[in-house]
């Protein structure tokens, strides 16, 4: 049985679903992330868990206990909100026993936890300033250090590092999970931003209008996408609609393309290839390979992104994205005529919508 | 840059603006004080001669003390309920009633457009039966409503300052119940707006006439009564009266800013001991 499980949670405002059907099981200590576009539902299921928000229908199970009917003051969940939420009358010391007070912890109990946390987020100097003294990403911290002050069951935090810096960002949240698998608490992290939450989490709960489309590890989602949705969301893909033919090929508008075994599809069916950028390979000679797709284009966009040059090819009028490493090709140059190549298992077909 | 470098005089009707603001308010405080002390004026640009003979009997007039004591009283207890009144339903409608807030900001004008005497005589209509008739009670209760508009803005703009959501919801996640959200958070962090309700309330109750005067009148005398008692005895001791009046809104006053701004010196001296 899950730590924390989600059964069949539905809700909606002015009849308008925000969250429909809902089934999840959170294991005890692991991170788990809500990630999908704005709007899709992240904030209200998390704040159905913390008892903000009431549920239309459904049921909330914390180790194995209805928390639905408990006001958010008696679950035990602590919560990091975008906003900080620091209280701006306390110092940091009195922010962070605030939890600790409420429950008549004794003084040097207090004291001494309130250290421990201020240790663990890396503060021990800021005590006695007050929030607006601190930078963002420093109250941030400190809103970590409360929530966890008073030892929650379930730690909740709603895109807890989107108003800071990107480099910030990437600091903060190695920090999270770094003390998150310290501690072994069990975690729900939502955050609109895919590389944080493939950085971060056990698991990934992929949520579109709604909807959980998928949930898997960060590896699971990223390579193997249930849906067009979860595929495109996720990373970069290139996108061939077509109808499957016999023999692991797939006829697309403006290629063949040879594909992975296609046994779960009929005939004819209409499907969508998805091709990820950074599985196509760049040829100046055609290549003599056997059974894998080799397909002509030429060079129209070279964008520089550091680490790789992506590359926009037209292949029979279709635009396609390849990344490129400076060590594996030789320079390319715009209106160059090359050949991609890439292997049968870099196509993920899935059935097209409707 | 061209404003550090050069001195910005301010224009002629600028002066003029602000002599004449400062002309307009200062001038019937100044001749009060004066004739509170002035021995003849009628002759003479300034007094013939000066004396505290008016405080004298101001002092000595008998009801001084009770009257004074009623006021105070009046205005505390309103000052009191108004809070207790004021501060949770606006908390609640910030957090939980958005949608009844502009009803809320209407409301809370209707007592300006209901003139003083029609308030006063419907209430004693309305609530013409004991212990409430006529009873200081009844007072209390109607210059609450009198003065509430001035303890809802300054309330309802300080609530608006703050995150109330989001500090209420932290607040919660924390353990904490409505009552220590509101007490340990809330408060504290609009405390300058309650004060400059709180000051607004007290002036305006403490200075009030015509309803002491229609619901209660001799029953529980203020000191605004005995201020009017004495205009038709005497001017110069009416004046007197009028100064005392001021002066003890003015300390009141400084009393509720010093001790609001008590805990904010507290949070400087943190700072600073770091
Ligand atoms: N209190 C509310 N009243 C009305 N609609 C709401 C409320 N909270 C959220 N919604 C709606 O529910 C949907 C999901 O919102 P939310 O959970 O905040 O999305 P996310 O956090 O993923 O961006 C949105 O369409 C939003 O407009
Ligand atoms: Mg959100």
């Amino acid at each position: 049985m899950a730590y924390l499980e989600l059964k069949n949670v539905n809700k909606s405002f002015g009849g308008v679903a925000a969250v429909h059907d809902f089934s999840l099981d959170i294991e005890k200590g692991s991170l788990v992330s809500f990630l999908g576009p704005s709007g899709c539902g992240k904030t209200t299921t998390l704040r159905m868990i913390a008892g903000f928000e009431q549920l239309d229908s459904g049921t909330i199970l914390l180790d194995g206990n209805d928390i639905v009917p408990v006001p958010p003051n008696r679950r035990d969940i602590g919560m990091v909100f975008q906003a900080y939420a620091l209280f701006p009358n306390m110092t940091v010391r009195e922010n962070i026993a605030f939890g600790l007070r409420m429950k008549k912890t004794p003084k040097e109990d207090v004291e001494k936890r309130v250290d421990s946390v201020l240790d663990m987020v890396r503060l021990q100097d800021t005590g006695k300033r007050f929030p607006h003294q601190l930078s963002g990403g420093q109250q941030q911290r400190i809103a970590l250090a409360r929530a966890l002050a008073v030892q929650p069951r379930v730690l909740l935090l709603d895109e807890p590092l989107s108003a800071l810096d990107a480099e910030v960002r990437v600091v903060l949240r190695g920090e999270i999970r770094r003390i998150q698998s310290e501690l072994a608490i069990t975690t729900v992290y939502v955050t609109h931003d895919q590389e944080e939450a493939l950085s971060i989490s056990d698991k990934v709960v992929v949520m579109n209008k709604g909807l959980i489309e998928q949930v898997g590890t960060p590896e699971e989602i990223y390579r193997a996408p249930n849906t067009r949705f979860v595929a495109t969301f996720i990373g970069t893909a290139n996108q061939f609609p077509g109808q499957t033919s016999e023999k692991n090929k797939v006829i697309c508008v403006n290629v063949e393309l040879l594909t992975g075994s296609l046994k779960e599809f009929n005939a004819g069916q209409s499907v969508v290839v998805l091709v990820r950028p950074e599985t196509i390979q760049v040829q100046v000679e055609r290549p003599q390979q056997e059974n894998c797709n080799i397909i002509p284009g030429v060079v129209e966009t070279i964008t520089f992104h550091g680490a790789v040059t992506r590359l926009g090819v037209n292949i029979n009028g279709q635009r396609v994205v390849a990344d490129i490493t400076v060590a594996n090709t030789q320079p390319v140059s715009l209106n160059q005529k090359l050949w991609l190549t890439f292997p049968p298992e870099a196509c993920q077909v899935m059935a097209a919508e409707e | 840059m061209r404003a550090l470098n050069k001195k910005v005089y301010p224009a002629g009707w600028q002066v003029a603006t602000v002599g004449f603001f400062l002309f307009y308010m200062l001038v019937p405080i100044i001749s009060t004080y004066v004739f509170s002390v002035a021995t003849r004026w009628d002759r003479t640009i300034l007094p013939e001669g000066y004396t505290l003979e008016f405080y004298k009997r101001a002092f000595e007039a008998s009801y001084f003390t009770t009257t004074l004591r009623n006021s105070l009283v009046l205005s505390l207890a309103t000052v009191l309920v108004s809070l207790l009144i004021i501060v949770p339903t606006v908390y609640w409608v910030h957090t939980r009633l958005g949608r009844a807030k502009p009803l809320l900001d209407i409301l809370m004008i209707l007592p300006f457009g209901i003139p003083t005497v029609v308030l006063a005589l419907a209430l004693v209509q309305v609530y013409n039966f004991a212990p409430l008739a006529r009873s200081p009670f009844l007072l209390i209760g109607a210059v609450v409503v009198y003065s509430m508009p001035f303890m809802y803005r300054p309330v309802s703009n300080a609530i608006q300052a703050i995150d109330v959501h989001v500090l209420t919801e932290a607040g919660q996640s924390l353990g904490a119940n409505v009552f220590q959200v509101l007490a340990k958070i809330i408060i504290p962090n609009i405390l300058p707006g309650l004060l400059s309700g709180s000051l607004l309330v007290f002036a305006t109750v403490f200075a009030e006439y015509t309803l002491t005067s229609l619901i209660v009148g001799a029953r529980f005398k203020t000191f605004p009564l005995l201020l009017v008692e004495f205009t038709r005895i005497n001017g110069n001791v009416a004046a007197a009266f009028s100064v005392i009046s001021f002066t003890i809104a003015w300390l009141v006053s400084l009393l509720i800013l010093w001790v609001g701004s008590k805990g904010q010196t507290e949070k400087v001296e943190s700072i600073q001991a770091r």
